[in-house]
């Protein structure tokens, strides 16, 4: 391979990694934008619809075998399973603590992050567990640069449920009653819009995300485990900092810039592979120093 | 089906113990500490298993010093932090001896816990280097070293025509101490390591390693550290069309590299300590095992099993339950047959000889390679 091929090739690992931390990212932006919560349990989300995935799989491979169909049909079966999960949390757990100071609203999604891996490890005694999609190594050669099927299917699944989101918030009617929650939630409760309501599309949208990414995940790394929600779910939140923690197109941005800060991380010469996510928590750092907003983010006046 | 057992058990000593009566049965405690959650918890059930027939077979022949043995499980769930807890479980516990030590790492900062408790400690599975300047003395290490294992790698590949060498480890104690100890003796066996990468613990792109490992492809590639994200590796380097060799290190000899990495782990190598499977005299342990748990031993079950017929015979050697008669006596053992071949040690308590063998994936199971 020459130096142009390895370039290439990142560039491919960059955007098919980076589709995956956008897609868990969006929930952490849409929610905190929302509610203004950090989201921890949001990674484990992503764990859990790995694992309905998986289940539906397991279920209707018989009939629909384990190629892609078989995997569509799960990702939307596991999107609209997480999505209620995701309102349910969001009731039992979040709703009841929206008055109260922001400190204890993290906790507690701390505790129902611990809650749902906990749950997991102890259904699964933290066995790996193999997915059982089957899709083969087909690919793309262009030259030496290798570009599989399954990398294509897996961007353009991603990009069409960004795309979606996006339509979604920018057109419809619910989308606007969500950015106008988003600016000022008193406000929108003294104008007759459904904040409650909207808070749970919001959660909803956000865990099916994940739940998609998760399916797609242990579709395409061929397993799944209590705990892959954990790193996923801190990178993810780093690209939802990096493109402005509340902005929706900074999400997808700050997940495809980290996608390939961690690609090309590793290629470094004369460093090692070792110092790539070194080299990610630096540019956030840079980032918060230098344009603490993030990159698409709008800095938020102080209401008085 | 286990609960079922158990219960079984449990009501069948009740009974016992009911039977006796008036003579009071007071059970030696053993402890046993191996992960049973986490990525690496298959291995530390398999060894719970075969230390469990060993109890057995150790309680129908009367016990030892006249008490039933009765074991006690600390989960390190393969976390350093963990495994400490772990052991200050097991020492408030009152231990007699402890059997286990998977991850190094986590076995790590145990030793001197069971040091300062003066606890006689059978590693049976860990096998870092590190731990040999770490060892207060009572510890016993029944797995050949890191070291034995580079070396055999070393030996191996280069006999497979291998000249340039890419070495993948995840950090920790056991993956970083293996993955430095081939690369040496690589470098002075005249060859070239091309690159030693560090990928971190539950990641699951390792895209972008593999484009770099592709891009210098190197005749061979060595992962150092565990099955679960070896199996992820090894199917990301094969459907990038990496064609070298791969080989994989004991942590990875597992059976569900097969179930992770699916037909990637064809041809695959794997050096491995001596399993059941290849092991000719332990026929009707395998049998055993099979009737008792309803499956095939995994790796470190003939181990396990002589660690704790070790203690066991450590300890009626000894007469007491003292530490340190205990630990006299198994710095004395010369060389009698165990199960999984004979024991002594040096004098800084690791086993005195290699007992590493290569495996090869074969339509979906290890096969012998070097026979």
């Amino acid at each position: 391979m020459t130096a142009f091929d390895v370039v290439m090739q990142q560039i491919v690992n960059g955007l098919v990694l980076g589709s995956f931390y956008a897609l868990v990212a969006l929930g952490y932006t849409m929610i905190f934008g929302v509610i203004k919560l950090l989201n921890f349990a949001h990674g484990d989300l992503y764990m859990v619809g790995g694992f309905v995935g998986f289940l539906v799989l397991s279920a209707i491979s018989g009939i629909t075998g384990g190629g892609w169909t078989g995997v569509a049909i799960s990702m939307f079966l596991s999107m609209i399973a997480v999505g209620c999960l995701g309102v349910v949390i969001e009731r039992v757990a979040y709703h009841p603590m929206l008055r109260a100071p922001r400190l204890s609203i993290l906790i507690t999604a701390l505790a129902v992050s611990l809650v749902l891996q906990n749950t997991v490890l102890s259904i699964t005694h933290g066995q790996y567990t193999a997915f059982g999609a089957d899709f083969g190594f087909g690919g793309v050669n262009l030259g030496n640069v290798f570009i599989t099927y399954n990398q294509m299917i897996l961007v353009g699944i991603a990009a069409f449920l960004m795309i979606g989101l996006e339509v979604f918030v920018s057109r419809t009617q619910y989308g606007r009653a969500m950015r106008a929650v988003a600016i000022d939630k008193d406000m929108c409760q003294l104008m007759g819009i459904n904040v409650s309501g909207v808070i749970a599309v919001t959660f909803l949208i956000g865990s099916a995300l994940a739940a998609a990414a998760g399916t797609l995940a242990g579709a395409y790394y061929g397993s799944v485990w209590y705990f892959m929600g954990f790193l996923i779910g801190l990178k993810a939140f780093t690209a939802a900092v990096i493109g402005g923690i509340g902005s929706i197109p900074g999400a997808m941005l700050g997940g495809l810039i980290l996608g390939f800060l961690e690609a090309f991380g590793t290629q470094l010469p004369g460093i090692g592979s070792e110092w790539k996510d070194v080299f990610s928590f630096a540019v956030l750092i840079l980032v918060l120093v230098f344009k603490p907003t993030g990159l698409l983010g709008k800095s938020e006046q102080e209401r008085m | 089906m286990q609960t079922l057992k158990l219960l079984t058990a449990a009501g069948l000593i009740g009974l016992a113990a009911m039977g006796s009566g008036a003579i009071a049965q007071e059970t030696m405690q053993i402890g046993v500490q191996v992960p049973t959650t986490g990525s690496e918890a298959t291995y530390g059930q398999d060894m719970i298993n075969a230390v469990q027939i060993a109890v057995d077979e150790i309680n129908a022949e009367g016990g030892l010093l006249g008490q039933q043995v009765s074991l006690v499980t600390g989960d390190t769930a393969c976390d350093p932090q963990q495994s400490v807890n772990a052991a200050s479980r097991l020492v408030s516990a009152n231990v007699v001896g402890v059997v286990g030590g998977y991850c190094s790492g986590a076995t790590l900062p145990t030793l001197q816990i069971y040091g300062d408790a003066n606890i006689p400690f059978i590693i049976a599975a860990a096998n870092s280097t590190q731990l040999i300047p770490e060892n207060p003395g009572n510890a016993f290490m029944i797995n050949s070293t890191g070291a034995d294992q580079a070396a055999k790698a070393v030996e191996f590949l280069s006999a497979q025509g291998a000249a340039t060498l890419t070495i993948v480890n995840q950090g920790d104690a056991y993956s970083q101490d293996l993955a430095t100890l081939a690369s040496e003796d690589w470098t002075a066996a005249g060859n070239e390591v091309v690159s030693i990468e560090t990928v971190n613990k539950g990641e699951q792109d390792y895209s972008a390693i593999v484009t770099k490992i592709r891009s210098t492809n190197p005749d061979a590639v060595f992962w150092t550290a565990y099955y679960a994200d070896g199996g992820l590796l090894i199917r990301q380097l094969r459907q990038s069309g990496y064609q070298g060799i791969i080989a994989v290190g004991d942590g990875s000899n597992s059976p569900q590299l097969f179930d992770i990495a699916g037909q990637a782990a064809e041809g695959v190598f794997a050096f491995s300590n001596p399993t059941a499977d290849f092991l000719p005299q332990a026929a009707s342990f395998t049998e055993t095992y099979q009737e008792d748990y309803g499956n095939a031993p995994g790796p470190y079950a003939p181990l396990a099993y002589d660690g704790m017929k070790l203690l066991g015979w450590a300890i009626a050697e000894a007469g007491s339950t003292d530490a340190d008669a205990i630990i006299e006596v198994l710095r004395s053992a010369d060389g009698q047959e165990w199960l999984a071949g004979p024991i002594s040690f040096t004098d800084v308590n690791t086993l005195a000889r290699s007992n590493f063998i290569v495996l090869k994936g074969e339509g979906g199971a290890w096969t012998r390679a070097d026979e």
